[in-house]
């Protein structure tokens, strides 16, 4: 794993467009390549030309980061010049939720499938899914879709910008002298991240990929979903949501019935990543860091028995009282042999053990010093403990829901009538570095860098602490 | 969205009065009006029955879903309403919209298995190249502003059958009536549970369940259930006793004429439909809206009776294909 955002300090945070002067137009290049693309389809006729053109409405400020879908810049609308016609300047774009223009843009540019030669071979499942279910969806704890652009062979998602993401959050408090989130930001991000989740679960979409790299925070302490490019609808779907994706979920978030092969799983599964996402928060570490058996033929999908190894740890292994499917799970036979290679599963203390361990290694403030902030400095309530154990809750048909979730004691205290603020940053006295954006030659790549395979990307191999819309680990 | 078909991109951006249908078609036209004249086209319902049953000859070598289908019908109904149809290759528009619509109901089928089928279904496209497909992709998706997810009548169908006590035939003859109102306007014109009553409507009044010729006809059309879509609906609804090509008008008829004189005389007609008209009274969907779209299908089917021809639909296609060529 690469160093984390926070590791570059005021320097990227200090980028401003105007000052990147000659390195950003090589990201600009970079983001434009290939100008002698053709246009969309050589047809004679209009239909097929391209409705708006990229260049005409966003100026790119600088790179954010790459995965396998292709790579997401960071862009402002564009500033009307001189040359430009009065009807190609681009109107202000307001967010529908807050009313509020939108001064920064996310750009997730995808690419072809192959590598080599720029040639339409279908567009991937995943950027079906993202850009429909992005056109369709809106809430304020869902990454805003501005636009999409499809031109020159490229599809571009025009999003919200958001200054930070949780995993950068999480990283920057690991590293500062490693200072635990604040308790009231813990919970109003967590419940942020539950509302939208209700959201969407509501319009029967399973994101299936949530983890601290894919939720990002505004400037204005705002968490915004992104990356719903697993995402998929699961009312009444036409096969088992197994066959199509066989693996789901980024191994450390994955939900327990997923690693044991369950075929017709739920939105539960997200809120057992919601879980592992709210352990992270306060330990500022994945909670089951396991290493992720690979695929060795194309066809069987191994078990995962380290990661199941690690949630055994700290949780036990899962038993039919608990969860009076298990044996019905297609991978259970495979829980013995988990036992035979990682002995500590016999030995697990507990969440609550961990729970307090954590608690009391992160130095919160005493009740007497924190007098002045309590809900900022001092530790979160015992309720937190309870949430978190009902959100990694081995049965799936016994783990909260995002809906009871948001009624837990945790957010509307014992009064049952406590709100929770929008904004995480409320009451702190830091401000978080902002994200890091290039616009280095170096870090661009050359202009023909197909950005769809990992291993070939330079940047691939850094951790997305620098984060982005769907910035993949 | 999903959940709540009033918040879907459905209802807000692909729900048409007539008259903006209309206005719609006309720009088109006005647009085009020099190869309108020169190459006119059958009725566009007909062109529409066409173009559905190609889809379900393709859809059936790639062993595509019905509801796949479905939504490649409304993809190509929306894309029209943009594009003009002959400065079009009708067919790679068909075959990318089942490429679209199969990935789009989380059921892919390969690029190149499509081009493939689709080439030999159509050897009118005239397309050996797989990035056609991916780029005709292209234009489908920026034409429709990838507004992708539609709400089928199919689950307000199976919501509302249990509640009305539709027998298996009686919902099947429903689904029939909702795969044939996809050749008709309704899907720009009405929500999906107004096209699922209306089918309701129509399988309670011309086939009333229990009827042994009724059965018969049923067992005849289900031997084509193992397919993606049934045969055309023209034939499955004629009536039990019908038998001859006026049949479905006959019924029809009698459908419209109940309608226009009122929902009351169908409460003696039969404990379901008494149930429906009770239902219907009660709840708030759009009563007009319901006569319209029956009188739509009854139209539909008496055009389909009456005029329909593959051949004509086809050289149509490709007389304005030979033309319109550089």
């Amino acid at each position: 794993m690469g160093p984390p955002s926070a590791a570059t300090g005021k320097n990227a945070a200090a980028v401003q467009p105007a000052a990147a002067g000659a390195v950003k137009r090589t990201a600009k290049q970079a983001f434009e390549e290939d100008p002698s693309t053709p246009p969309l389809v050589k047809m004679t006729s209009a239909p097929y030309a391209p409705q708006r053109h990229i260049n005409d409405h966003y100026d790119i400020v600088g790179f954010i980061s790459s995965g396998t879908y292709g790579r997401v810049y960071k862009a402002v609308s564009k500033r009307p010049t001189t040359t430009s016609q009065p009807t190609q300047q681009t109107a202000i774009i307001k967010h529908p939720t807050t009313g509020k223009p939108i001064e920064a843009f996310a750009i997730k540019k995808f690419k072809p499938d192959k590598e080599g030669e720029l040639q339409y071979t279908g567009i991937s499942q995943s950027a079906i899914r993202e850009m429909a279910l992005c056109t369709e969806l809106s809430h304020p704890a869902l990454i805003h879709l501005v636009e999409i652009i499809l031109e020159s062979k490229c599809i571009f998602m025009v999003f919200e910008y958001a200054e930070h993401d949780l995993l950068q959050i999480i990283h920057h408090h690991s590293l500062l002298n490693r200072t635990p989130i604040p308790a009231s930001t813990l919970r109003s991000c967590t419940h942020q991240l539950l509302s939208g989740l209700l959201y969407l679960h509501r319009n029967w979409v399973i994101h299936r990929d949530l983890k601290p790299a894919n939720i990002m925070v505004t400037s204005s302490g705002a968490i915004k979903i992104g990356d719903l490019g697993l995402a998929r609808l699961f009312h009444k779907p036409l096969h088992a949501l197994f066959s199509g994706d066989k693996v789901v979920v980024t191994i450390w978030y994955r939900a327990p019935e997923l690693l044991l092969g369950s075929r017709h799983y739920t939105p539960a599964i997200d809120l057992w990543a919601v879980g592992c996402i709210f352990a992270e928060m306060l330990s500022l570490r994945p909670i089951f860091k396991g290493e992720e058996a690979k695929q060795d033929s194309k066809k069987a999908v191994p078990f995962q028995r380290n990661q199941m190894g690690k949630i055994g740890e700290i949780l036990g292994l899962p038993t039919k009282s608990q969860w009076p499917l298990l044996p019905a799970m297609p991978e259970a036979s495979n829980l013995q042999s988990v036992a035979l290679h990682n002995p500590a599963v016999n030995r697990a203390a507990g969440l609550e053990k961990w729970y307090r361990n954590i608690v009391a290694s992160n130095n919160y403030a005493t009740a007497s010093a924190s007098a002045n902030a309590p809900s900022t400095r001092g530790p979160p309530p015992d309720s937190a403990l309870d949430l978190l154990k009902q959100l990694l809750t081995y049965d799936p048909l016994k783990r909260i829901s995002a809906e009871q979730a948001l009624q837990h004691k945790y957010f509307v205290g014992e009064s049952g009538q406590e709100k929770v603020g929008w904004n995480c940053f409320e009451g702190l006295e830091s401000k978080y570095p902002a994200r890091k954006v290039s616009t280095e030659t170096n870090e661009i790549g050359t202009g023909s860098l197909p950005g769809t395979k990992r291993s070939g990307l330079p940047d691939d191999g850094l951790r997305s602490g620098v984060g982005g819309v769907g910035g993949k680990r | 969205m999903a959940a709540n078909y009033w918040d879907s991109t459905q209802a807000i951006y692909w729900t048409f009065t007539k008259a903006e249908l209309a206005e719609l078609r006309n720009q088109i036209q006005e647009n085009n009006q020099q190869i309108h004249t020169k190459f006119p086209l059958p009725d566009r319902r007909l062109m529409n029955i066409y173009m559905q049953q190609n889809l379900i000859k393709l859809g059936r070598r790639l062993t595509a879903r019905q509801q796949a289908l479905a939504t490649a019908q409304i993809y190509i109904k929306r894309f029209y309403l943009r594009v003009e149809m002959r400065r079009t290759n009708p067919f790679l528009i068909m075959a990318t919209a089942v490429y679209l619509a199969c990935k789009m109901e989380e059921a892919p089928s390969h690029i190149r298995l499509v081009l493939n089928e689709a080439a030999r279904q159509f050897p009118e496209m005239g397309v050996s190249d797989m990035s056609r497909i991916g780029e005709c992709e292209f234009a489908l998706i920026s034409t429709l502003s990838s507004r992708l997810i539609v709400h089928h009548p199919y689950r307000s169908l199976n919501e509302l059958a249990p509640l009305f006590g539709l027998s298996n035939e009686e919902q099947t003859f429903a689904h029939n009536v909702i795969n044939d109102s996809y050749n008709t306007d309704l899907s720009l014109l009405y929500p999906p549970h107004v096209i699922a009553i209306t089918a309701i409507f129509l399988a309670l009044v011309i086939r009333p369940a229990g009827q042994p010729s009724g059965l018969q006809n049923y067992a005849s059309s289900s031997s084509h259930a193992s397919s993606p879509l049934p045969s055309p609906g023209a034939h499955q609804i004629s009536p039990p006793s019908g038998g001859g090509p006026s049949g479905a008008a006959v019924s029809a008829a009698s459908a419209q004429q109940a309608l226009s004189g009122g929902m009351a005389g169908f409460k003696a007609a039969g404990p379901k439909l008494g149930k429906l008209v009770d239902w219907l009274a009660e709840s708030k969907v759009d009563m007009a809206a319901i006569v319209d779209a029956t009188q739509e299908l009854v139209s539909l089917y008496e055009l389909w009776e009456q005029q329909y021809n593959e051949r004509t639909c086809k050289e149509a296609i490709t007389k304005f294909m030979a033309g319109m060529k550089p």
